[in-house]
């Protein structure tokens, strides 16, 4: 019963388990190659570009598992961004205000989502390319053209290290895992939302609260997106309502969930196999930079290794005869 | 040595850390001008201050972090990189050369630019996505002594070298032209760029700078954001609407918004446009017709004048700042087969690429024999 136990749950970690073993793969490369090797600075630099999208990763990962695709999460990420480049800044309570707001703002963002998703009952995939022009908007008239300041300090810290050692961002990022994911995973909500994505109709009959489970995800999806914005802002010290950086965070975000092993049909994976997604998007660009290509065939290089981590996230469920398998 | 404790020597190793670190702190000194070579690296303005970096031995490892790519003009600035790499007097100079796109997003831009830094190399060139978001990286460059330079698109700051074209005085070269073809009154089209982007707001304030200071002149504007399709389809529309123009200036998209001008059968008459080969061969072919024509655009050689920049700096040599790079402008009718314009190469190819004031004199031969595969 133990060693079934223990099998059944090695199988349902199989994705995540893939992801880390082709990121650590991919980066040992990655610094084996690296002309410094790996130094401090080279790990923080890496660190601080991959934690971004790993944050937008996460927060993609929750309506996914919901069972429906959040195209407003790279908007939210903007938005926040432009309002952080506005309001974080100056006296330490002030600072610490702004951060508050601004996290405030994600959550609103994506509570506003989760509300016309639940009680509108339209598609999210609908409802939120829809929000998202309207955060966008609003980066907008938060910031016209690019700029904006973040006390400078704080900045500085978060991008760079904790004792000379460890990049800041990886810190912050581990304290997002453990004070946001896991705590929701294992709450009767986040349980709620695996419970959703996989079979509503069922959820639904065992007395699952759907709609709770939906508005949260959605909610918790902008939060994480407003982290991510803040980081941004920590990295350009700058605000800029750039739509095509909303719409790369938002594919790429798609894309590092599934490599990390999340069904894009909802109920199965979760936002720690997404991180790993994210830092193996983040790697392949990486690789661009220690193999020397021809500039015009990198974005082919990349597509055809998005292509092949792609498959490889996906191909599990090739071989499962039996749906309830991908399910806790 | 060898025999200390792994602590001992860690401890070392930060000890040397930080004092390299607190003697390159500095980044470039600023020192007062003129700077060396003028005719080509020209001081922005009389407020321009002058940077010196520290004298490093060549051969040095040269990187270009570029953002997007995927435009005729980012493709002959990266086959002009390479040519200008390969010139027989700058080829010993240069132990690498590392072109990097990176699409539009800011961030992997900024790790770009880091990344180069931590590997240790001499200078960087780069067209940055955005103007602001990039202090901190510049003051990383500065401590780790890396020899930073935005083209093109460049940054807010003044504690880097940076080089461009004055995009305001391109507006009043066009301006003026056009006043001394088209006499003192008459009805103007302006085809404007990207609406929003500082090179587009640039040339337009320099063009009315010029058309508002005397003389009587109605002026039709339109958009059409440096494309010839664009250029085209609006010139098309305007001459539909307003009738006869006495006179043109388009930013870019020349090639288009004459060709409409030609469908349409309007006369031919002057026009102040960009430097792309197609518009100066329609320039070339139509100017007994009437077709009178003055050409000057940025050029995608201004790469080249960003890595001579960068190698003088590192060869310790007092620079200004901003360096202006000469305007490249042809005027009607000194159009020449072979030398300001290419019948045999694409319409889509830009003209200019030699700035002999600046020894860079790549011959547009020499750019398209580099195919982009060519590493």
């Amino acid at each position: 019963m133990k060693a079934a136990d223990w099998k059944l749950r090695t199988s349902q970690g199989q994705g995540l388990l893939i992801a880390i073993a082709v990121f650590l793969l991919m980066f040992t490369l990655y610094v084996g190659n690296h002309p410094a090797g790996l130094t401090v600075p080279v790990a923080t630099t890496a660190a601080n570009k991959a934690v971004l999208l790993a944050l937008v990763a996460m927060a993609q990962t929750l309506p996914v598992l919901t069972g429906g695709l959040d195209l407003s999460v790279g908007m939210v990420f903007v938005m926040t961004n432009c309002l952080a480049s506005s309001i974080v800044s100056g006296e330490p309570w002030q600072v610490a205000l702004g951060i508050v707001v601004v996290l405030l703002a994600g959550a609103l963002a994506g509570f506003i989502n989760g509300a016309i998703v639940v009680y509108g009952r339209l598609q999210p995939i609908i409802t939120t390319l829809a929000t998202g022009a309207v955060y966008y908007g609003i980066a907008l008239l938060l910031r016209p053209v690019p700029g904006g300041d973040v006390q400078p300090d704080l900045a500085d810290f978060m991008t760079y290290t904790v004792f000379e050692v460890v990049p800041t961002s990886l810190v912050l990022l581990l304290a997002v895992v453990l004070i946001i994911w896991l705590p929701f995973r294992h709450s009767v909500v986040g349980r709620g939302c695996y419970a959703v994505g996989s079979a509503e109709g069922a959820a639904y009959m065992s007395g699952v609260a759907i709609d709770r489970s939906r508005l949260a995800a959605f909610t918790l999806a902008g939060l994480l997106a407003g982290v991510a914005g803040l980081m941004l802002t920590f990295v350009t010290f700058s605000g800029e309502a750039s739509a095509s950086i909303g719409g790369t965070y938002t594919l790429n975000s798609i894309a590092a969930v599934v490599i990390g092993g999340t069904s894009l049909y909802g109920g199965a994976g979760g936002a720690i196999g997404s991180i790993f997604g994210a830092f193996i998007l983040r790697t392949i660009d990486d690789l661009l930079f220690v193999f020397d290509l021809p500039p015009l065939w990198q974005p082919l290089f990349q597509g055809v290794v998005l292509l092949g981590a792609v498959s490889l996230g996906a191909a599990r469920v090739f071989r499962i005869k039996n749906r309830l398998e991908l399910f806790n | 040595m060898p025999t200390k404790s792994i602590l001992g020597m860690s401890l070392a190793a930060v000890l040397a850390v930080g004092t390299v670190s607190q003697s390159l702190a500095a980044g470039p000194e600023v020192v007062s001008g003129p700077g060396v070579n003028p005719a080509c690296f020209a001081p922005f303005s009389d407020q321009t201050k002058f940077l010196k970096f520290a004298k490093k031995d060549p051969p040095y490892r040269i990187a270009l972090a570029n953002g997007f790519v995927g435009n005729t003009w980012r493709i002959q600035m990266i086959k002009t990189l390479k040519a200008y790499s390969e010139q027989p007097d700058v080829a010993p100079m240069i132990a690498e050369l590392k072109v990097v796109s990176t699409g539009t997003d800011v961030a992997a831009q900024i790790a770009a630019i880091d990344n180069f830094i931590n590997a240790g190399y001499d200078a960087i060139l780069t067209i940055a996505v955005n103007p602001t978001a990039f202090e901190p990286v510049i003051r990383r460059a500065n401590r780790a002594g890396v020899v930073l330079v935005p083209f093109d698109n460049v940054l807010d700051s003044d504690e880097i070298l940076q080089v461009n074209e004055d995009q305001s005085e391109m507006g009043r070269i066009m301006g003026r032209w056009l006043v001394n073809n088209v006499g003192n009154a008459g009805k103007i089209l302006e085809v404007r760029g990207l609406p929003g982007n500082s090179v587009d707001r640039d040339r337009h304030l320099g063009f009315r700078d010029i058309m508002g200071s005397g003389g009587k002149y109605d002026i039709v504007e339109v958009v059409g954001n440096w494309d010839d399709g664009t250029a085209q389809k609006v010139t098309a529309d305007a001459i539909a609407v307003h009738g006869k123009f006495d006179g043109v200036f388009v930013q870019g998209g020349s090639t288009g918004a004459v060709r409409a001008m030609i469908d349409a059968g309007h006369p031919f008459v002057p026009v102040a446009g960009e430097a792309e080969n197609g518009f100066r061969k329609l320039c070339a072919k139509h100017a007994e017709e009437g077709l009178l024509c003055s050409s000057a655009g940025q050029s995608p050689g201004l790469v080249a004048i960003a890595a001579k920049t960068a190698l003088t700096a590192l060869q310790g040599e007092v620079l200004p700042q901003y360096v202006s790079v000469p305007i490249p402008l042809v005027e009607h009718p000194d159009f020449k087969a072979d030398e300001n314009y290419y019948p045999d190469l694409t319409d889509n190819f830009f003209t200019p690429n030699e700035f002999p004031p600046c020894d860079v004199n790549i011959t547009a031969k020499e750019i398209m024999a580099k195919s982009e595969g060519d590493q």
